[in-house]
């Protein structure tokens, strides 16, 4: 399990759960809201991709909150 | 990575990752995006926010096991276009009162001449209009000679000299 904390400030909850459905095929993932951050524990399903498989959730999650204009 | 590593550059070399420590009062988070957007087909960005006025942008290569040199590099070009976005954000938010008159004035333009009901809805009397400062009278109204009496005041008086004058001169 590779945790990831997406800060409130920076990063938009729609894209976030936007990168969870589209990596759903390839990782299982829990999330957990805390106060500061959208919490999300990755657990990629081919573990030989994993540093890739959380890159581009990351990536996913980041590029379509900055093409939305940020974090509203 | 060696001594002459900025103090807000952290390295991690066996996750080759490298994580820069961004002062967001220095640097707008828009500049923070368009750095981290420009880098995202490079790189793997994630931005995080330890503490209040802080910002992390943990860079990490895609291919496994980058040199430092590749490392370095990445942190340094990311520092450069986070330097340039921030520039441009300042430049547009300087030019934004020139950018926002000059659309406007191009899309007025573009909504074609007025028509008709328009015209007629227009009030073209100049009741409604107040000017205490006088700043719609002519310059020749505020500042110009006074105007010459009336004739028939001025000629009577002076009716006889004038005629006498007239005819010495001839």
């Amino acid at each position: 399990m590779i945790e990831l904390r997406f800060h409130r400030d920076l990063y938009a909850g729609e894209d976030v759960d936007a990168a969870i459905k589209a990596f759903a095929a390839v990782a299982r993932c829990e999330q957990e809201a805390a106060d500061d951050a959208f919490v999300v524990r990755v657990e990629p399903l081919y573990p030989k991709h994993a540093r890739r498989i959380v890159g581009e959730l990351g990536n996913y999650a980041l590029a379509r909150t900055i093409e939305r204009g940020g974090r509203r | 990575m060696t001594s002459d590593t900025p103090e807000n550059v952290t390295v991690e070399l066996s996750a080759g990752a490298v994580h820069l420590t961004i002062d967001a009062a220095l640097y707008p988070l828009e500049a923070v995006y368009g750095a981290s957007y420009i880098f995202v087909d490079r790189c793997y960005v994630f931005l995080g926010r330890p503490r209040e006025g802080v910002i992390v942008a943990t860079l990490q290569t895609k291919a496994a096991e980058p040199g430092e040199d590749a490392l370095r590099a990445l942190v340094g070009e990311f520092a450069n276009e986070l330097l340039s976005c921030a520039w441009r954000a300042q430049i547009t938010a300087q030019n934004r009162a020139v950018i926002e008159s000059v659309t406007s004035q191009a899309l007025a333009g573009a909504m074609g001449p007025p028509s008709l009901d328009d015209l007629a809805d227009f009030d073209f009397s100049d009741d409604g209009f107040e000017d205490p400062l006088g700043i719609a009278q002519s310059w020749e109204e505020k500042h110009g000679r006074a105007a010459p009496k009336a004739p028939a005041q001025a000629a009577a008086p002076a009716d006889e000299p004038a005629a006498a004058g007239e005819e010495g001169e001839g």
